[in-house]
């Protein structure tokens, strides 16, 4: 399995932004789905985020316009969901599952190993912009546990040999 | 109608009255802090936990309609006392107990309710540090409301406001669980026009106005029930006002018209009611104005009518149905005079009634439906240029803030060739130049009856005698920029209201049927001759006593 | 017993509509149109079928509560939100044979008359949300879904909405109003969502596994999946085993069998040879059950009558060496993390709870913390709350106070003074504001 790495745009390019037409194709697309175009917005946030790598406010702008919601609506939706990245992620998100099942079965250690091998504590970036360390909930893997998930990507039945080796190719291609 | 028991009171309501309300009109108070009767229903603070009989659980006295025979407990539930006790701990937990120094105090639902469950053994078991919100203490989201989320109980009303009535939904909730806050779109300015409302939802001190917060306590302002000034549209407000000040305007609760909003053009109207320019009658000497007693201007002023060649009478929709009323039948009827109501559309404005229905203003005024029912001419600016030509009679401006034609160069041009008598409050350029100027009192010191737009004749009723010494702040507005109000007033002035002058002139002209006591004299005669009031009652305008209306704020005091 | 939702696992190209097609997929389907909506949801309600998301209503008794005569759309969602902590099953599933829950939904559909159907998917399933996007794909183009299925003039849309980050769009309102683009906030019941669901229409709501069953149960009868288990708690389950087992995994087993059958049997046992201390039967939500109670059956009732809930059937197995205030204090922090914020005991009292027990973890506990913590979870319980999210919490806060109030005890004993608080010092972060604010 190969992650692919988010490529998250520059907050400047994305201060005000105009869909294209690919991305009106893909919302118009999106929109029949639903009785309402509110009903659309989820999935659109998710096509923006795929895009731009993050829901900046000149995305939430835009999305509210074409979906006929005010910014505030929208962004009150983007922060409810943990998932709506609200500032240029890392090339790698590394969700570290921290619940129950994992968190008696290794993920304190690999916590624990993360945070000393990158440097950085949970919310954090490292300074190449490679990985940034989250922890999270519940992954829904529990029997494969403990579990990471990078980007897409989820990572089972981990150990800190598998990690590292796993974190030298993820910071090898770049 | 379904017929209930509530803690032994039988009541019976309309369908599909919920508890809260079904409560009240039994005499039995039900908390709340989400709940807004004009908002919908959302069940979220939990504090209105009744028991119902035969009902496992608990249930809301907000989400629960009333039905037939229902047998509802409220504090004569120790099952319900104990969970409410659990929510106000709740809700205290995290909340700042700042009310020393909060605005709100007196007329905090939060503070109330804890006000009130004082005899229950009610402690708190927290031993953790509060939640709070840096940097979202005290924060200008507006131009007119400012924000301290660690306050917030995050009932939701004001985002409910903005996206059910103002239809802005400028407001929303952002992250989720505790930390859970209010704000605007990015920090983007709260400029919804009817802004002012968010801070009257919110049962804390979380929102208040800039405005007015730390000008007066709650507990020292009295309500005085008015209508607002602002435009023909008339939401019913009360005056809140101390020691002859006016601080702030608030809604008053009427289904028909305003519900419980406004908007802040007229809400921050409030501020101007305190700006007397003029504080006695006075006329012009050589070069400058002299003052003189009423007895002196009245008998002036009845012998310029007496002896005027030709009369032109510059009314005003914002003038009440009496004064309307008088000055028609004595300057139009006795004295034959030519009478213009000038009236300008202004900025289009609109407030949602009780139905959800947006009502637009048609003008700029109080009473220009008024007016029109009493058979006065209404003119638009040049109408009130071409009335203004050429007279060189005695001209009677009975409020220069009729139309702002009147502040215009050419207006004053006009009114140069003639005898100008002025009736004024504000500073105003046409008063100025005035051969006799008489000082009206704002309408907090007046009493009287607006129609409305919807054709509701409304009563304003007076809050105070007219004030005696001028007030203005540095910049003519309640700004809290500017120095605040230095001292209480002092002995009533001079200034008195339109109606007052009018029927002392009919004395003066020997008008009898004219020379009334009051306003609801001037109504009742009013009622029994023209067509468009027929049937109505003074007393009978209701909807003046506070008690009358829903109204959370001033609980206390 | 043979495997019936999980007989596909280990094949070749499991997934694929022609394996399925071959182990008789659709077949279901076909006969559930021959013989009409009522015929269908009677057969449903026939096999004691019980909803596997976690409350176990009876699934036909749901069907039913859809009003017959209600004109206009209504709507049948499947919860693939799968967020209860110990619950992995429904991804098993779609992983392996995502085309039963293709057929189940439509058979659903078709029961309540909805011409749409959404499948609900945690945002974090970008796999799993792919392979039904393409299952459905393959059953549109099989026409089992889209316009006039197989000749029978019943349409059938169905999409997939991913979530993006909740548990709580678990709960079947909240699910709904992320699905109207909203923040999900659970709703106000009454009214329910068989009648004001999805944009206000009568919706049915069901988990993967509840329409996974339901080809199973129109093509072998009613009788047949009533056959397995016992009266009332009927048909196969699938056991979600994780924690400190030797084999943890999916188990497909008649309800019924008994947790030390699971546990001890299936998953292997306790691993490193250490005891059994404690287990969550159920997901997080649910109750915890100690060692002592490991003879429990693994079904509704049963778990009832312990005083907790099979809810997902996520086992969550703790041995000997774990500290049960640890569990509490890792239970209050995803509950608080989860709750909604929208109604004041759950908001409240989730991340009181969780400050008490990071401060009892730190060492700093006070006497009184137990009985707090009861009290806390008793107001937020119950009927105080908008959704169950509040029970969610409390009922195993409570649960673990009680059972294993010696270890409260004893961190308490040995807890040191809470340092003196620093006060903060902030930084003005607010905009230059005007005098007097
Ligand atoms: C807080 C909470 C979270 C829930 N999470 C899920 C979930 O992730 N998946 C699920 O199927 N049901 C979940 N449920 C149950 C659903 O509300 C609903 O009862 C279920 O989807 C109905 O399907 P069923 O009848 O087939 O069980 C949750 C309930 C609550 C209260
Ligand atoms: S700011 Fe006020 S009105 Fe708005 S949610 Fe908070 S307490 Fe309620
Ligand atoms: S709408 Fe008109 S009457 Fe109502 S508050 Fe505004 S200005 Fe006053
Ligand atoms: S119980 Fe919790 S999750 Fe449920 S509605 Fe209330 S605050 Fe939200
Ligand atoms: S506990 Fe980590 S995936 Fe469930
Ligand atoms: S008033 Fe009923 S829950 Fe808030």
């Amino acid at each position: 399995m190969s992650t692919r790495p988010i490529e998250a745009a520059p907050p400047r390019t994305v201060q005000t932004v105009t869909f294209d037409a690919t991305m009106d194709a893909r919302i118009a697309e999106l929109r029949q789905r639903y009785p309402t175009s509110r009903a659309a917005l989820l999935p659109v946030l998710w096509l923006c985020q795929e895009r731009y790598g993050w829901i900046s406010p000149g995305v939430i702008r835009a999305v509210a316009e074409r979906l006929g919601e005010s910014p505030a609506f929208v962004e009150g939706v983007v922060t409810f969901y943990t998932m709506y990245q609200t500032a240029p992620p890392a090339r790698y998100v590394l969700q570290v599952c921290t619940t129950l099942s994992c968190a008696w079965t290794g993920a304190r250690e690999l916590v624990a190993h993360l945070k000393e091998r990158l440097g950085i504590g949970f919310g954090e970036t490292t300074p190449d912009g490679t990985f940034q360390l989250v922890g999270v909930q519940c992954l829904g893997a529990c029997g494969r546990a403990p579990v990471i998930q990078i980007n897409d990507d989820y990572y089972e039945d981990l150990d800190v040999a598998r990690l590292d080796a796993i974190l030298d190719e993820l910071s090898g291609r770049r | 109608m379904p017929k209930l028991t509530i803690d032994g009171h039988e009541v019976e309501v309309a369908a599909g009255t919920n508890l809260i309300e079904a409560a009240r009109a039994a005499g039995v108070a039900i908390p709340y802090f989400c709940y807004h009767p004009y908002l919908a229903v959302v069940g979220q603070c939990r504090i209105c936990m009744v028991e119902v009989a035969g009902q496992p659980r608990l249930a809301l006295g907000c989400a629960t309609p009333a039905a037939d025979g229902m047998v509802v407990k409220v504090e004569d539930s120790e099952r319900a006392r104990e969970a409410r006790e659990a929510v106000m701990e709740f809700l205290l937990a995290n909340h700042p107990l700042d009310c020393p120094v909060c605005d709100q105090a007196g007329e905090c639902l939060l503070q109330d309710h804890s006000m009130s469950e004082q005899g229950s053994k009610f402690t708190t078991h927290m031993a953790e540090t509060r939640r709070t919100f840096p940097g979202y203490e005290r924060r200008l989201i507006g131009p007119h409301v400012v924000q301290n989320q660690n306050r917030c109980i995050h009932c939701s009303r004001c985002i409910r406001f903005t996206r059910e009535i103002s239809e802005t939904a400028a407001l929303t909730y952002k992250s989720r669980g505790n930390s859970t806050f209010i704000d605007t779109f990015d920090g983007s300015s709260f400029d919804d026009p009817m802004s002012g409302c968010a801070t009257d939802v919110c049962p804390v001190g979380a929102l208040t106005l800039r405005e007015t917060r730390f000008r007066k306590r709650a507990w020292k302002l009295r309500s005085t029930p008015s209508v607002c000034p602002g435009c023909s549209i008339g939401c019913n407000i009360f005056i809140d006002h101390h020691e002859r000040v006016v601080y702030r305007f608030t809604p008053r609760e009427n289904p028909a018209i305003n519900a419980t909003w406004l908007c802040d053009h007229g809400r921050f109207l409030a501020e101007s009611l305190n700006e007397q320019a003029y504080l006695t009658p006075q006329h012009q000497g050589p070069g400058h104005p002299v003052p003189a007693a009423w007895g002196e201007a009245l008998a002036a002023v009845g012998a310029l009518l007496r002896g005027a060649a030709s009369l032109r009478v510059v009314a005003s929709a914002n003038m009440s149905n009496e004064e309307l009323f008088l000055a028609r039948e004595l300057f139009g009827r006795q004295l034959k005079g030519e009478i213009a109501v000038p009236v300008a559309a202004g900025e289009p404005r609109r407030m949602k009634n009780g139905r959800g229905e947006w009502l637009l203003a048609k003008d700029a005024h109080p009473n220009a439906a008024g007016a029109r029912r009493l058979g006065l001419d209404t003119v638009d600016g040049e109408g009130l240029s071409r009335f203004l030509y050429g007279g060189a009679g005695l001209t009677l401006i009975l409020d220069p803030e009729a139309h702002p034609f009147l502040a215009s160069p050419e207006a004053l041009r006009l009114l140069r060739v003639g005898t100008t008598v002025v009736w004024a409050r504000r500073s105003h350029p046409v008063a100025d130049g005035a051969t006799w100027l008489l000082p009206t009192p704002s309408i907090a010191s007046n009493e009287g009856t607006f129609t409305s737009s919807t054709g509701a004749v409304q009563r304003f009723a007076e809050a105070f005698a007219a004030p005696g010494t001028v007030h203005r702040t540095a910049t003519g507005g309640m700004s809290p920029d500017c120095p605040t109000i230095a001292s209480p007033w002092g002995a009533p002035g001079e200034a008195r209201p339109l109606w007052l002058v009018l029927s002392a002139l009919a004395r003066e002209l020997g008008t009898k049927t004219l020379d009334l006591a009051s306003p609801a004299e001037v109504f009742t005669l009013m009622a029994r001759s023209e067509k468009g009031f027929a049937g109505l009652v003074w007393e009978a305008l209701g909807g003046l006593a506070p008690q009358q209306s829903f109204r959370e704020r001033q609980h206390v005091g | 017993m043979e495997p019936v939702l999980l007989r596909a696992r280990g094949a070749a190209d499991s997934r694929a509509i022609t394996t399925y097609l071959k182990a008789g997929g659709y077949e279901g389907w076909k006969k559930a149109l021959a013989m009409g909506p009522d015929a269908v949801t009677k057969e449903v309600s026939d096999s004691e079928l019980r909803g596997r998301g976690g409350a176990g209503f009876p699934t036909g008794r749901k069907w039913s509560f859809v009003p017959k005569d209600h004109p206009g759309p209504r709507y049948l969602v499947c919860n693939a939100d799968e967020s209860e902590p110990g619950t992995f099953k429904d991804r098993e599933i779609i992983e392996y044979d995502p085309h039963q829950v293709i057929e189940g939904i439509a058979i659903a559909s078709f029961a309540i008359k909805a011409n749409t159907a959404y499948i609900y998917i945690r945002g974090e399933f970008v796999r799993w949300a792919r392979i039904l996007e393409e299952t459905i794909t393959e059953a549109r183009q099989h026409g089992f879904l889209g316009k006039n299925v197989l000749g029978s003039g019943f349409d059938l849309d169905v999409w997939v909405h991913r979530g993006a980050g909740a548990y709580i769009c678990g709960e079947e309102t909240a699910l709904l109003e992320s699905i109207e683009g909203k923040r999900g906030f659970p709703r106000l019941k009454p009214p329910f969502p068989a009648v004001v669901g999805l944009f206000g229409k009568p919706t049915v709501i069901n988990n993967v596994e509840t329409l996974a069953c339901v080809p199973h149960i129109i093509t072998r009868g009613a009788a047949w999946f009533a056959g397995i288990g016992r009266a009332k708690n009927t048909g196969p389950k699938l056991f979600g085993v994780s924690g400190h087992v030797n084999r943890p995994g999916v188990y497909e087993l008649p309800l019924g069998v008994t947790f030390r059958e699971i546990i001890e049997e299936h998953a292997g046992g306790v691993r490193g040879g250490r005891k059994l201390k404690a287990f969550f039967p159920g997901g997080s939500s649910a109750p915890v059950l100690t060692a002592a109670e490991v003879d429990v059956k693994a079904d509704f009732d049963a778990c009832a009558e312990a005083k907790t809930m099979l809810g997902s059937g996520g086992i969550i197995v703790f041995d000997d060496s774990v500290d049960m205030v640890e569990v509490a204090d890792n239970v209050a922090h995803f509950y608080a993390h989860e709750s909604c914020g929208q109604c004041t005991p759950c908001r409240e009292g989730s991340d009181w709870c969780m400050d008490i027990l990071d401060r009892l973890m730190a060492g700093h506990g006070l006497p009184a913390d137990p009985d707090t913590l009861l009290r806390i979870c008793r107001f937020a319980s119950g009927g105080m709350t908008i959704c169950p999210l509040g029970d969610a919490f409390a009922l195993p806060i409570t649960s673990l106070v009680t059972k294993f109030r010696d270890e409260f005890e004893r961190h308490i004993a040995a807890a040191t003074p809470l340092p003196p608080r620093k006060l903060p010092v902030l930084p003005w972060a607010g905009p230059k504001a005007g005098f007097g604010i």
